[in-house]
């Protein structure tokens, strides 16, 4: 009987304290999960890649554009376009502070970008320059935990008071086992979702997790973007001065 | 014996500059191959008036090739093979010159090689013929004075020559300083055909006397370090939201003055044979651009404060038994010129652009320079697909107090349409009118519609 009571209370104290450690694991907050969201996709001290970005009309219609991108941390990313042949050599250089640049060939010029291209359409492609810049969620959005569903966390994300963005609110699926944001819905200032995007291919290179395929869809025209990664490189010391105006122009 | 120790040490230094570059690392062997690029376009003009003649006629075939044999060496050049022009047939013998019956030309635009980080990490080296392009106005840059003005299509704002010498760029901490040294002075191309007219300077005779044969004599500076190089050094840095530089240079106007006439009578009475001499006055320019954001809105600003020398203006009449006269032909007072701008991108796609200039790229002295409002808008459609600009154009100001006979405008409304990747039709016209007074009004006859296609590969 002694016996029975003594297991009797080391089950209970189990159940107790797995209990407390379940419901521990519900109350992670949004901000941590947002916080474990950037870290997962800016867990390389740097990458680099090469891009390949497929339009597709709402016909079904392909254009393919290729890039080359580097990033270093969380905040900084030159991408240069390698085709089609009439915009290669533009290059687009992201800094810390909401700076921008890109380089335009023809007038062997590097000029900074002013917020109002921000919004617009990157070369074509349904992600914006704003899409395209690198940068830590949390360091731009207020999140709130939505709903948790069978594999993901669903945040939402206001801007926070003070920031330039062409989004009202995102809505984030984030995966509940590695932490990677795996679909964002984007909604315009009007309140009204206009895209989303989706990563699929999620894969382990080393120690850190990438989506090789990602889509951006314009709900409103119809038309997509694929970006597919391929040629990825981690760690490979890339130096500060590769993101910089003077590498830009090269 | 000094002059030889000297050559020395330059040996010495060049062989150590160069030593890295044998050391370094070779990149990847996609970039160690040459690399072919470059496009095949059409411009066809044909005017509105006088008879539809075609007013332009170029092919041009631009061909760029690049290659990076080492981690810090890179090379690139530009090519122009053009088909420009029409057939200059006077005689029968000209119909056995391939180049009357077909007019062609090869333009080297530029061919450098840059040495990366070769001599210090900090420093970059561009030894070449190169386009050294300053200023942060759209085409329209007061302070962009290193490279001779290519003026050979004034619609095509500016566009330079190539020019051989080095850039040295250095990127000492957040700042970056440039230097330049061309050691030759090149003068500018003109305007080809009837354009030459926007930029010629009107000259009064007195009344009564008619000019019978033209000749004049280009007088270019010695070709020496002293006579004829442009050097310039340039500052830039980031504060706050802007991209600031201040710049020097100290070059030539490249285009030509008029510094002394000479009149003489013919056999016909009333009749005076003119001889000019043209030369090419020292400047001293200053320059600070910025570019930035105010709010969501992009902006720029660029000035260019030129100090020129004084050139005086001899008139010599003696052979009309008047004597001869001085007068002066450019002043030694410094001039300003400068340019403002704003842009701004709707989210709808719309692209608006606006420029003010005061003093065009052949003005010069106070007094005459004038004022100019650029403005353009871009309308991306279809995916991209379509492009129209219904509002391009400008207005020119020549004197604000006499308006109604000081203006000029362009209006040049165009639409380009993109098929598939790489290739562009384009179609529009160009409409202009004013004064004779003005640069644009006097080619105001020329109005003209254009049409082009240009692949890219």
């Amino acid at each position: 009987m002694k016996k029975i009571t003594v297991l009797s209370l080391i089950i209970f104290s189990i159940s107790i304290f797995l209990s407390q450690g379940l419901s521990a694991n519900n109350q992670i907050s949004a901000l941590q999960i947002l916080e474990k969201a950037d870290n997962v996709i800016n867990a390389p001290k740097d990458q680099a890649l090469t891009i390949k970005l497929v339009l597709i009309d709402k016909k079904g219609k392909e254009k393919i554009r290729k890039m080359s991108m580097l990033q270093k941390g969380s905040d900084k990313r030159i991408v240069k376009f390698l085709s089609p042949a009439d915009q290669k050599g533009i290059a687009f250089l992201s800094l810390p502070k909401d700076v921008m640049y890109f380089y335009l060939p023809a007038f062997k010029k590097v000029r900074r970008i002013a917020s109002h291209v921000k919004n617009t359409k990157f070369a074509g492609t349904d992600f914006s320059y704003e899409d395209m810049e690198a940068i830590r969620f949390a360091d731009k959005y207020n999140s709130k935990l939505l709903k948790t569903e069978e594999n993901a966390y669903v945040l939402q994300l206001d801007p926070k008071k003070g920031i330039k963005t062409e989004y009202s609110k995102l809505i984030m699926w984030v995966r509940t086992d590695n932490f990677y944001p795996v679909m964002i819905e984007h909604y315009n200032k009007g309140k009204k979702l206009y895209k989303i995007m989706r990563r699929s291919k999620i894969e382990k290179i080393n120690e850190y997790w990438i989506s090789k395929e990602s889509e951006m869809e314009d709900l409103r025209k119809k038309h997509k973007t694929k970006m597919i990664i391929s040629d990825v490189k981690f760690d490979s010391n890339l130096s500060d001065a590769k993101f910089s105006k003077r590498y830009l122009s090269r | 014996m000094k002059n030889k120790k000297f050559f020395i040490l330059i040996c010495l230094i060049f062989l150590f500059s160069f030593t890295p570059i044998l050391n370094a690392q070779e990149d990847e062997s996609s970039e160690k191959e040459l690399k072919w690029s470059g496009y095949f376009q059409t411009d066809n003009r044909l005017l509105l008036e006088n008879g539809n003649k075609f007013s332009w006629k170029e092919y041009r075939l631009d061909l760029k090739a690049e290659v990076k044999p080492l981690e810090k060496v890179h090379f690139y050049s530009e090519l122009w093979v053009r088909s420009l022009g029409f057939s200059n047939v006077q005689s029968s013998i000209d119909l056995v010159d391939r180049n009357k019956i077909s007019p062609w030309d090869l333009v080297i635009k530029e061919a450098y090689v840059d040495l990366l980080g070769v001599v210090s990490d900090n420093i970059d080296i561009r030894i070449g013929k190169q386009r050294v392009a300053w200023g942060t106005g759209d085409k329209l840059n007061p302070t962009d004075n290193l490279n001779p003005n290519d003026l050979e299509d004034i619609w095509d704002f500016g566009r330079h020559l190539g020019s051989d010498g080095i850039k040295i760029s250095f990127y000492p901490g957040d700042f970056t300083i440039v230097l330049v040294y061309f050691p030759q002075f090149t003068p500018s191309i003109l305007p080809l055909g009837d354009l030459a007219a926007a930029l010629s300077p009107s000259g009064d005779l007195p009344d009564g006397i008619i000019v019978g044969n033209l000749s004049d004599k280009i007088i270019l500076p010695e070709n020496n370090i002293k006579e004829g190089s442009i050097t310039g050094i340039k500052v830039s840095k980031s504060i706050l939201d802007f991209d600031l530089s201040l710049s020097y240079v100290h070059t030539r106007d490249s285009l030509p003055l008029l510094n002394k006439s000479v009149l003489t009578p013919t056999a016909i009475p009333g009749t005076v044979d003119i001889y000019s001499e043209l030369i090419f006055p020292e400047l001293n320019i200053v320059g600070a651009d910025l570019a930035g954001a105010l709010g969501q809105i992009g902006v720029w600003a660029e000035v260019a404060v030129t100090f020129p020398e004084e050139i005086m203006m001899i008139s010599d009449l003696t052979s009309l038994g008047m004597g001869m006269f001085d007068s002066i032909a450019l002043d030694n007072k410094p001039y300003v010129k400068y340019v403002i701008g704003a842009d701004y991108t709707f989210k709808n796609g719309i692209y608006l652009n606006f420029q003010y200039l005061h003093g065009f790229v052949h003005e010069r002295g106070a007094e005459n320079l004038e004022d100019y409002f650029m403005f353009g808008m871009e309308w991306e459609l279809m995916d991209k697909k379509i492009k129209i600009m219904p509002l391009t154009g400008g207005i020119e100001i020549k004197d604000f107090k006499d308006l109604k006979n000081n203006y000029a405008f362009i209006y040049s409304p165009s639409i380009t349409f993109k098929p598939i990747d790489n290739i562009e039709i384009s179609l529009g016209i160009r409409l202009l009118d004013g004064k004779d007074s003005t640069v644009f009004g006097k080619v105001k006859d020329l109005d003209e519609v254009f049409f082009g296609l240009k692949f890219n590969f």
